[in-house]
C-alpha cells in the first residue's frame, strides 16, 4: 500500500508545484497583459483626444483681411463683420439659410413689436445671457450699445454707422426694463430689423468699449475685443503684419448664450490668408486648409468639382453689377440713346462665357429671390438689336453715322473679371452695327476719382449689401454718390413709401413699379448677378451660403 | 580732392538727395488721382462726411504743416527710442502706425533679399568663373546662354512654374508664406525666421522656414544670377589675360589657386558694387515675387498701399528704400573713388 | 581735319566690332542672332494682323482648348484663339520698349553730356535730382506715374522712361568724366572750337558705344516692366490683344490645367527680351577695349 500512497502523494505533490507554478506564470502573464492593455487604453483614450481635438478645428483659408479694426462702432468691411459675428451677437438676425432676406429670427431680442407708424420699436430680450467676467447682459448693454455707436459717428466718419446712418434713423434708445429696450426712430422705417441685424449693432460690454474711445489702431481693439462679446466663439488670436492678417484663430466660448443648442459645433477655428484666388486654390488643392471661401475663381471652382479630394458648396449671391450713364453731356442726356444702348446689352453671353454659368442675368436691381425682385428689363431684352437701332435711327445714328461714346471699366481687380465683362459688353453693343465702343480702363481709385469727377460716359459698377433688404438696393437707380446726375420725384416717393409699411405685398408692389419706371428711363442698367461658392474638404458639413452672404461657422461641422 | 574729402562731401550730399527723395514722394503722393479719402466711402458723399474724414487723416492742415510734420517724423529720434520704428504717421487706410507697419513687413523682404543674393552671386560667380576658364568653348556658351536667358524671364512667370511644380505636383516645398502656419514664427530678434530661429535654438523651426524661403529666393536667385554669371565672366576674362596671372601660372601656383586667390580677386570690385547695387533693387523690385509667393513683405505691402492710394504708407516706404538705396551708393561710390581717382574731381 | 578726326573717333570703336562680326566671332554671332529674334517678332507683330486665322478679340471659339489641329496654340478662357494672339500682341510691349527707350535718349543723353560738361553746381545739382529719382523704387514710380497719366502705350512708355532716365544719365556721365580732360580735347579747345561742337563732335561719339549696351538692356527691362505694369492692372485696354495680357489671365488659368495661355505668351516675352538682351551683351563684348587681344 505504501507504494501506491507514495506515488499518489507524489503525483498531487507534483500536480500542486506544476499547478501553482502555472498559475503564477499565468498571473504574472495576465498582470503584464492586463497593464499592457490598460496602457493601451490610456493610450487610446489619449489619441482619441487629440482626435477629438484636431476633428473639433476647421483650418479656413481666405484671400480677404480685416481692413481696419474689430470694434462695431467702426468696421465696415467684408471680412471684419464676419469675425465680428462669430465673436458677438445682435438683438436679432436673419435666418440662416434665408432666400429673401427678411425672415429675422431672435438673438439677444426673444421677441419684439413695432408702432402702427413704425417710429417705435420694443424689444424683449433674452434673459440669462452672461458676458465673460460675469456680468448680467441686460438693456442697459443694448442702450449702450446703440447710443455708443451713434455717439462715435463725429469721429468715426467712415465707420459702418455712419454709413448706415444711424443717427439719421435712431432718435433715441429708452430703457423700459430690465430686459426691455425701446427704440424711437425719426421716420417710418421698416427696415429697421436689418439695421439691427447688422454686424455695426453688436452688444459691447461697457467695460472694454468706452464711449468715447475712438479706436483707430487695430492694436487697441485687438485688446478691447476679445472679451466684449457674447457669441459663439472667441478671439484668441489675431496676427496682422503690414497692414494684412496673418492668422486669427477663434476658440469656443463657453459662454456663449445659445450653447444648450450645441453649437458651436466645431471648438476651433484658425483663418489663413492668401494674397489671391491662384494662391487660395493651389492651397485647397494641396489639403493644405479644410475649407476655401472667398475668393475662388468660376474656372478653378467647376474644375474643383470633379475632384474626389474636395466637395463644392452653391448658394445665392447678392453681388450685382450694372451699366451706369452719365447724365451730364451728350450722348447720355437723351433718355432715348440710354434705352437704345439698354437693350444692346447681352447678358447671357457675358454670364455664360465670362462667368460660366455662374452668374445669373439681371432684369431688376433688386437681386433674384429678394423681396422685390421683378424681370422688368426683360422688356428691354437681351441684344435686342431691332429696338436700339430703331430708337437711335429716330436720332440720326446709323451705320454710317454710329453712336460713339467711352465705356469705362476698372482693372486692378477689385471686381472679378471685369475686363472681359467690358469686353463682352463692348462687343454685344457694337454688334448692332450702330454703335462703336472705346473702351477706357483705371485702377480703382482713379476709376473712383474719375466717377466724382463725372468724366466717364458711360462705365460698369457694383455694389453688395449693407443690410439684406430691398432698401438697400433699389435707391440704387438715383443713388447721388454715383454723381450720374439724375433724379426722379416719383422713384424716390415710391421708396420713401416702402420703408414706411411692413405689409411685404404693398413693399414688393411698391418696388416693382419702381423697376417699371427704371426701365422707362434707364438711368442705371442692372446686369447679372453673383452666386456664391464654397470648397471643403469632404468630411465638412453645415456650409450655408444664403442670400445675407454671411458664413456662420458655428453651424459647421466635420 | 584727397579721399577723405571726397568722402566727407559724398557723405554731405546724401542729405540734400535724401530730402529731395522725401519731398519728391510727398509731391507726386498729392499729384495722384484718387483721393485717400474717398476710398473710405462708398455710399455716403456729402461734403460734411468728407470733410470729417479729412480732418481725421490730417489732410485739411495747409500743406506746408503737413510736410513740415512729415519730415519732423522722420527725424524724430525720441518716438524711435520710444517705439522702436520712427514716427511716419498713421495708415490712411487702416490708421495703424506705419512705422510699425513697415518695420514688421520689411524684415520679410530682407530675408528674401538676403537669400536671393546669396543665391543669385554663388551660382552666378561660380558659373561665371567656370565659363570664363574655358572662353570659346561649348560651356563658355551655354553658361553664358544661359546667364542671358535667366534674367529675360518675367519674375511671377517663372514663380507659377516652380510653384506649380514643386509646390503641387511633387508637393515638396509650400506655395507660399513664410512658414507652415500650424507653426508658430519664432521670437522676434531681428524679424528674419532662419536667424530668429537658430537663435531660438529650435532646429525645426529653422528647418520650416527655409523650406517656406527656398522658392521664392529660388525665382528671384535664378533671374538675378544671369547678371553675376556676366560680368564675372567678363571681369575674369579681363584679369586673367593680364601678365600677372600668367606671372603666376609660370611660376607654379595651382590652376585653383590662380584662379580664385589672384584673379578672382583682383575681378571682384566690380562685382561686389553690382551685388551692393542689385541689392537695393531686390528690395524695391519684390513686388511681383512677394504677390506670387503671399510673401508678407515690404513690396506687396507697397502695391497694396499705393491700390488705396494711403499717402503716409506709401513716403514711410519710400523713405525707406530710399534711406537704403541712398546708403548703399554711398558706399559705392566711395569704393569706387578708393580704387579710381578720377571720380574724386 | 576735323571731319575726318570725327570720322574717326565714331568707326574707331567700331571697326574691330564689324571686323569680328565678320569673322562671326561669338559676340558677333550673339549679336546677329539677337538682331533676327527682335527683326523676326517685329515682323511678326507687323504682318501678323493680316496673318491671324481669326480675329484674335473678337473671335470666341471653344473655351480653354488645348493645342490641336484648329487651333494650334490652344484657345483661352474667352474661346480666343491664342495663335492669333501670339501673331499680334507683340505690338504693344514693342511700341511701349521702344517709346521709352527713344525718350530715355532724347532726355536721358543730353542732359548727361551736358550737365558733366558744365560740372560745377549745375552738375552737382542735377546730380542730385537724378540721384534722388534712381532710388526711388522703379516698379513704385512706373505704377506711379501710370496712375497719374492714365493707361495706354504713351503713357506706360513714360512711366518706364522715367525710371530709366538715371541710368542713362549715369552712363554718360561718368563717361565724359573720364574723356573731359583728354588731351586733344584741350587742344580743340585751343584751336577755339566751341562747347557744342566739342560736346557733338568729340564727346558724343565716344559715349555712343555706352550708350548703345545701355539702351539694348534698357529694351529688354521695359518689355518686363510693361509686362509686370499690365499684371498689376495697369495696361492697355483688353480689346487690344497683348502678350502681356494673356500672361495675366493665364496665370489663373494654370490651375484648372490650361498651361498653354500662359506657356506661349510667356515665352514670345522672354524672346524678345532675350533678343534685345543678346544684342547688348555682344555690343558690350565687342566694344570693350580690354577684352581686344
Amino acid at each position: 500500500m505504501e507504494k501506491v500512497e507514495l506515488a499518489i502523494a507524489v503525483l498531487v505533490l507534483i500536480g500542486i508545484i506544476v499547478s501553482s507554478g502555472t498559475m503564477y506564470y499565468a498571473a504574472t502573464v495576465m498582470g503584464n497583459l492586463s497593464t499592457l492593455m490598460s496602457d493601451v487604453s490610456d493610450l487610446k483614450g489619449a489619441l482619441e483626444e487629440k482626435l477629438a481635438a484636431i476633428e473639433a478645428s476647421l483650418i479656413v483659408g481666405t484671400t480677404d483681411s480685416v481692413e481696419l479694426t474689430l470694434d462695431p462702432a467702426q468696421a465696415y468691411d467684408y471680412f471684419g463683420w464676419c469675425i465680428l459675428q462669430q465673436i458677438g451677437s445682435l438683438l436679432v438676425s436673419v435666418k440662416p439659410g434665408s432666400l429673401t432676406g427678411t425672415d429675422y429670427v431672435p438673438e439677444l431680442a426673444e421677441s419684439w413689436n413695432s408702432s402702427t407708424d413704425l417710429k417705435i420699436w420694443d424689444f424683449s430680450l433674452r434673459q440669462g445671457v452672461v458676458f465673460p467676467d460675469g456680468t448680467i447682459f441686460n438693456a442697459t448693454h443694448a442702450k449702450y450699445s446703440l447710443d455708443r455707436a451713434i455717439a462715435l459717428i463725429p469721429s468715426i466718419p467712415e465707420g459702418a454707422p455712419a454709413g448706415l446712418e444711424f443717427d439719421k434713423i435712431i432718435n433715441k434708445t429708452e430703457v423700459l426694463g430690465t430686459y426691455k429696450v425701446r427704440f424711437y426712430l425719426n421716420f417710418p422705417f421698416s427696415p429697421f430689423l436689418g439695421i439691427l441685424s447688422c454686424r455695426a449693432s453688436a452688444i459691447v460690454d461697457p467695460k472694454y468699449a468706452p464711449i468715447a474711445q475712438v479706436n483707430h489702431t487695430a492694436g487697441n481693439a485687438r485688446a478691447s475685443t476679445p472679451v466684449a462679446f457674447v457669441g459663439p466663439y472667441v478671439l484668441s488670436k489675431w496676427d496682422r503684419v503690414a497692414g494684412r492678417d496673418m492668422e486669427i484663430r477663434l476658440d469656443a466660448n463657453p459662454n456663449y448664450w445659445n450653447l444648450a443648442s450645441g453649437y458651436p459645433r466645431i471648438k476651433h477655428i484658425t483663418f489663413r490668408f492668401y494674397s489671391d484666388a491662384t494662391s487660395l486654390r493651389l492651397a485647397i488643392g494641396a489639403g493644405d486648409v479644410d475649407m476655401a471661401f472667398r475668393h475662388i475663381t468660376p474656372t478653378d471652382v467647376l474644375d474643383l468639382q470633379t475632384s474626389p479630394n474636395v466637395k463644392v458648396w452653391w448658394g445665392t449671391g447678392v453681388q450685382i453689377q450694372y451699366l451706369c450713364f452719365q447724365e451730364k453731356r451728350a450722348p447720355f442726356n437723351n433718355t432715348k440713346v440710354r434705352v437704345a444702348v439698354a437693350a444692346a446689352i447681352d447678358r447671357k453671353s457675358v454670364c455664360e462665357t465670362v462667368f460660366l454659368g455662374l452668374s445669373k442675368p439681371l432684369y431688376s436691381i433688386i437681386p433674384v429671390g429678394m423681396l422685390g425682385h421683378t424681370e422688368a428689363f426683360k422688356k428691354l431684352g437681351d441684344a435686342n438689336y431691332t429696338v436700339t437701332r430703331s430708337l437711335l435711327a429716330d436720332l440720326g445714328y446709323s451705320e454710317t453715322n454710329k453712336l460713339k461714346f467711352d465705356l469705362w471699366y476698372e482693372s486692378s481687380g477689385h471686381y472679378p473679371m471685369s475686363a472681359e465683362q467690358a469686353l463682352f459688353y463692348e462687343e454685344a453693343l457694337e454688334a448692332s452695327g450702330v454703335i462703336q465702343v472705346t473702351l477706357k480702363n483705371a485702377d480703382w481709385a482713379s476709376f473712383k476719382k474719375n466717377r466724382d469727377n463725372e468724366i466717364m460716359d458711360a462705365f460698369v459698377y457694383g455694389w453688395y449689401p449693407d443690410y439684406v433688404d430691398p432698401d438697400d438696393y433699389s435707391f440704387l437707380y438715383w443713388a447721388k454718390w454715383l454723381h450720374l446726375n439724375y433724379n426722379n420725384a416719383t422713384q424716390t416717393a415710391l421708396y420713401d413709401q416702402a420703408r414706411a409699411t411692413t405689409n411685404l405685398t404693398l413693399r414688393a408692389q411698391l418696388y416693382a413699379q419702381i423697376d417699371n419706371i427704371a426701365v422707362e428711363q434707364c438711368s442705371v442698367v442692372p446686369i447679372h448677378v453673383s452666386t456664391a461658392w464654397a470648397i471643403t474638404k469632404p468630411t465638412v458639413y453645415g456650409i450655408y451660403l444664403d442670400v445675407t452672404m454671411d458664413m456662420r461657422y458655428w453651424l459647421i461641422s466635420k | 580732392m584727397g579721399l577723405r574729402s571726397y568722402i566727407i562731401t559724398r557723405i554731405l550730399l546724401t542729405i540734400p538727395t535724401l530730402l529731395l527723395l522725401l519731398s519728391m514722394v510727398f509731391v507726386i503722393m498729392r499729384i495722384l488721382p484718387g483721393d485717400p479719402v474717398a476710398l473710405h466711402f462708398e455710399k455716403k458723399a456729402d461734403p460734411e462726411t468728407m470733410e470729417a474724414m479729412r480732418r481725421v487723416l490730417g489732410l485739411d492742415k495747409p500743406l506746408w504743416e503737413q510736410y513740415i510734420s512729415y519730415l519732423w517724423g522722420i527725424v524724430d529720434v525720441w518716438y524711435f527710442l520710444d517705439h522702436g520704428y520712427p514716427n511716419l504717421g498713421k495708415s490712411m487706410q487702416t490708421f495703424e502706425e506705419v512705422g510699425g507697419q513697415i518695420f514688421s513687413a520689411f524684415p520679410a523682404t530682407l530675408e528674401l533679399a538676403i537669400y536671393s543674393m546669396i543665391i543669385a552671386s554663388v551660382m552666378g560667380i561660380l558659373l561665371g568663373v567656370t565659363s570664363s576658364k574655358s572662353y570659346n568653348s561649348f560651356l563658355d556658351h551655354l553658361i553664358r546662354g544661359s546667364g542671358i536667358v535667366t534674367y529675360a524671364i518675367p519674375v511671377f512667370f517663372l514663380g507659377i512654374v516652380f510653384q506649380l511644380v514643386f509646390g503641387v505636383y511633387l508637393g515638396w516645398l509650400p506655395t507660399g508664406q513664410r512658414i507652415d502656419p500650424n507653426i508658430s514664427p519664432p521670437a522676434t530678434i531681428t524679424g528674419l525666421y532662419t536667424i530668429d530661429s537658430l537663435l531660438e535654438g529650435n532646429f525645426s523651426k529653422f528647418l520650416e522656414s527655409l523650406k517656406a524661403l527656398i522658392l521664392p529666393s529660388l525665382t528671384l536667385g535664378i533671374i538675378l544670377s544671369g547678371i553675376f554669371v556676366r560680368l564675372t565672366r567678363t571681369n575674369m576674362l579681363e584679369t586673367l589675360r593680364l601678365d600677372f596671372v600668367t606671372a603666376a601660372k609660370a611660376r607654379g601656383l595651382k590652376e585653383s589657386t590662380v584662379t580664385y586667390a589672384y584673379a578672382l580677386r583682383n575681378a571682384f570690385l566690380p562685382i561686389l558694387t553690382m551685388m551692393g547695387l542689385q541689392f537695393a533693387m531686390l528690395l524695391s523690385g519684390a513686388i511681383l515675387t512677394e504677390t506670387t509667393f503671399s510673401w508678407p513683405g515690404l513690396g506687396r505691402y507697397m502695391y497694396q498701399r499705393i491700390s488705396f492710394r494711403d499717402y503716409t504708407a506709401i513716403q514711410g516706404a519710400v523713405v525707406m528704400f530710399g534711406l537704403f538705396v541712398t546708403l548703399v551708393s554711398l558706399v559705392v561710390d566711395i569704393l569706387y573713388a578708393y580704387f579710381d581717382p578720377r571720380i574724386r574731381l | 581735319m576735323s571731319k575726318d578726326e570725327t570720322k574717326r573717333r565714331i568707326l574707331g570703336p567700331l571697326i574691330p566690332g564689324l571686323t569680328s562680326l565678320a569673322k562671326k566671332g561669338p559676340s558677333g554671332w550673339m549679336i546677329i542672332i539677337g538682331t533676327i529674334v527682335v527683326l523676326a517678332l517685329v515682323i511678326m507683330t507687323v504682318v501678323g494682323p493680316w496673318a491671324t486665322p481669326h480675329d484674335p478679340v473678337r473671335y470666341h471659339g471653344p473655351i480653354r482648348t488645348p493645342p490641336s489641329t484648329q487651333f494650334p496654340m490652344g484657345t483661352n478662357h474667352l474661346g480666343q484663339d491664342m495663335l492669333s494672339r501670339i501673331l499680334c500682341g507683340g505690338s504693344i510691349m514693342l511700341q511701349v520698349s521702344a517709346l521709352s527707350v527713344l525718350v530715355c535718349f532724347l532726355i536721358g543723353v543730353p542732359l548727361g553730356l551736358f550737365s558733366s560738361y558744365v560740372g560745377g553746381i549745375f552738375d552737382s545739382t542735377i546730380s542730385l535730382v537724378i540721384d534722388a529719382i534712381y532710388a526711388f523704387p522703379g516698379l513704385v514710380i512706373a505704377i506711379a506715374v501710370s496712375a497719374m497719366l492714365g493707361t495706354g502705350v504713351v503713357n506706360m512708355a513714360l512711366s518706364i522712361a522715367v525710371v530709366y532716365i538715371p541710368s542713362y544719365f549715369r552712363i554718360v556721365r561718368s563717361q565724359v568724366l573720364t574723356i573731359k580732360e583728354l588731351t586733344y580735347l584741350e587742344a580743340a579747345r585751343a584751336a577755339g572750337a566751341r562747347w557744342h561742337t566739342i560736346l557733338i563732335r568729340y564727346i558724343f561719339p565716344n559715349v555712343i558705344p555706352s550708350i548703345t549696351v545701355v539702351a539694348s538692356i534698357n529694351f529688354a527691362d521695359a518689355v518686363l516692366t510693361a509686362a509686370g505694369l499690365t499684371f498689376i492692372g495697369l495696361g492697355v485696354a483688353i480689346d487690344i490683344p497683348d502678350w502681356g495680357w494673356d500672361l495675366t489671365s493665364g496665370r489663373a488659368l494654370i490651375t484648372s490645367g490650361a498651361w498653354w495661355v500662359i506657356a506661349f505668351p510667356g515665352l514670345m516675352i522672354i524672346l524678345l527680351a532675350l533678343g534685345f538682351t543678346l544684342i547688348g551683351d555682344g555690343l558690350s563684348e565687342l566694344l570693350n577695349p580690354k577684352l581686344q587681344r
